[in-house]
């Protein structure tokens, strides 16, 4: 699939909740063809201790005005550089990036069971917000996990697609008291259809709770990924099938079975 | 207005213009494909390829330090059969030389690759990498000037493609390996490969590569690679070599020409912009024109 690198106008970039942003910015290209599960690399450190790119799900991807958007928590340099950024400044982008997206599950009766934690929230709203353009009847449960209620992200996003909206928080100030895995334990049915983005153990436990109940479960991977591009071999990720493959354009949505944790 | 020769010679070799992919850097091309259009570039070089597939170092194998980056990947490749079955039919399809690096454990290795590679048609030159500071073999031929001669000799023996030995910068005197290199029968070297290095965090007290050591790359290593150049242009004058090291746009270029390169690579800099050797190139052919050298070979140890 075509790569494109632009520099892309900045339309907004806005604090949600404290530490987290989106970014809103304008590239066509990109918006045509970005697909849940799809990340892009971003340049924007501006400082020598760190010259790499860094990747970002995509949030949302609005193909009739081209604007694409990624949710970042202000924590390192390239996020720090993302979070100086005004409206009508320019954001270097590579993109869309990924080899295997997100698939729905085709069955007629399937519950889609989403499941995020952290940042791993963004790219399954972009996955719900797909799934009801194409199915407007699917049945969507999105789990969302944090350590307390203002922590929360996507509430707003996820109560305007209609879907049922099942928070977690380690405090219990909102939704069940506990983790995700917790809340996925009442899901688990015949009928479901994991998809799962967040930490890696959070993604171990959502992974290894839906196999063990038979249901099929998509998780992507957050693996640092030093070139995205699948030329510096830095990402990999080991296979229960013994293959050793790049998260970036192998990945980053793997069957929760076939990946071996560390 | 004219535009500028960019065609340089290395070996038989007659490249469209003087930048190349750095090893390890590029994949196999097929990826790249995706991003730009390798009929522009003056050769693509793989991999390092090796006789058997290679799972290569636990992660991480990559991490940053300032202005460059250390990795060890310990050349993670499926192996020369699957680069003959797969890769090398894609590659085919463009207008690009081919330079295979190889690599291997024994002078047996080394030979068994040239002679396929030689044999499928599948290689327009070697790039032979005796000097990958990831692996606990591979860099002894680079730090012995009498090792690098007989491999090299060796290999010489089964090929007639164009041999390009790429060098170490982790010996004390990189002019006597080169001269073993070119005394075998090398038609060119490349230099630098990475620069052997570490780095630890600080709060878990661990290393921060897997393998705890690995290579330096990117701008960090400019001056160091341009040096090396130009020691080895200085003291053989008539070896060509493909210079390397930090490149990441087309005034480093200029400046690696200058010190005594005929070619460049372009390595690091394609993991920050996937275009940088286009970028690189379309640069080049700018920079000629603006201070109206109209051929590229004019450049080549210029320096004084």
């Amino acid at each position: 699939m075509t790569v494109l690198q632009t520099f892309a106008r900045v339309v907004e970039n806005e604090e949600i909740i404290p530490g987290h942003r989106v970014m809103i910015c304008n590239a066509p290209e990109i918006a045509k063809l970005a697909q849940p599960g799809h990340f892009l690399n971003v340049l924007a450190s501006g400082t020598y201790e760190s010259i790499l790119r860094k990747p970002f799900s995509i949030f949302h991807a609005d193909p009739a005005s081209g604007d694409i958007s990624m949710l970042y928590a202000v924590y390192g340099a390239t996020t720090i550089g993302m979070a100086r950024k005004l409206r009508g400044d320019t954001v270097d982008l590579v993109g869309p990036l990924g080899g295997n997206v997100f698939v729905p599950d085709s069955r007629q009766d399937a519950v889609h069971v989403m499941v995020g934690g952290g940042y791993g929230v963004p790219p399954l709203v972009f996955l719900a917000e797909r799934l009801r353009e194409t199915q407007p009847d699917a049945r969507i449960v999105f789990i969302v996990g944090a350590r307390r209620k203002e922590l929360l992200l996507c509430e707003p996003e996820l109560m305007a697609l209609g879907v049922e909206f099942a928070p977690a928080t380690e405090d219990g100030s909102r939704g069940k008291l506990g983790k995700v895995t917790d809340v996925l334990l009442e899901h688990l049915a015949p009928s479901a259809s994991v998809y799962c983005c967040g930490p890696t153990p959070m993604m171990k436990a959502v992974g290894d709770l839906s196999i063990a109940a038979n249901v099929p479960c998509q998780v992507s991977v957050e693996v640092p990924m030093p070139c995205g591009v699948g030329v510096c071999m830095g990402c990999v990720l080991d296979l229960n099938d013994g293959r050793r493959v790049r998260s970036c354009t192998e990945g980053p949505v793997f069957q929760a079975s076939e990946v071996i944790w560390k | 207005m004219s535009t500028p020769n960019t065609s340089v010679r290395i070996g038989q070799l007659h490249l469209r213009n003087p930048v190349m992919t750095g090893s390890g850097t590029f994949g196999f091309g097929n990826e790249m494909a995706n991003v730009l259009d390798l009929s522009r570039l003056g050769a693509v070089v793989v991999k390092s390829t090796s006789r058997e597939p290679r799972l290569g170092n636990n992660t991480p194998r990559i991490v940053e330090t300032p202005g460059g980056i250390l990795n060890a990947i310990g050349l993670q490749n499926a192996g020369v059969d699957n680069f003959i079955a797969e890769k090398a039919p894609f590659l085919r399809q463009f207008d690009v030389p081919i330079i295979v690096n190889l690599v291997g454990y024994s002078v047996d290795d080394y030979v068994y690759l040239a002679k396929i590679l030689t044999d499928t048609g599948t290689a327009d030159a070697l790039e032979i990498n005796i000097s990958c500071p990831n692996v606990s073999h591979g860099c002894d031929f680079a730090v012995d000037p009498n090792l690098t001669f007989e491999l090299i000799a060796e290999i010489r023996k089964v090929t007639p493609l164009t041999l390009i030995t790429k060098l170490s910068p982790n010996v004390t005197s990189v002019v006597p390996i080169a001269q073993a290199a070119w005394d075998a029968g090398s038609d060119a070297v490349s230099l630098i490969n990475t620069l052997l290095g570490t780095a630890i965090d600080v709060k878990k007290r661990k290393f921060k590569l897997a393998n705890k050591t690995g290579g330096l790359s990117g701008p960090a290593v400019k001056p160091v690679a341009l040096r090396m150049v130009w020691q080895v242009a200085q003291a053989l004058p008539k070896l060509p070599i493909v210079g390397m090291g930090g490149i990441v746009s087309a005034t480093d270029a200029v400046e690696f020409l200058l010190a005594g390169a005929t070619a460049v690579s372009v390595g690091t800099a394609t993991f920050v912009n996937p275009n940088a050797a286009i970028d690189v190139i379309d640069g080049l052919i700018k920079w000629l024109t603006d201070n109206e050298v109209w051929d590229v070979n004019h450049l080549i140890g210029e320096v004084s």
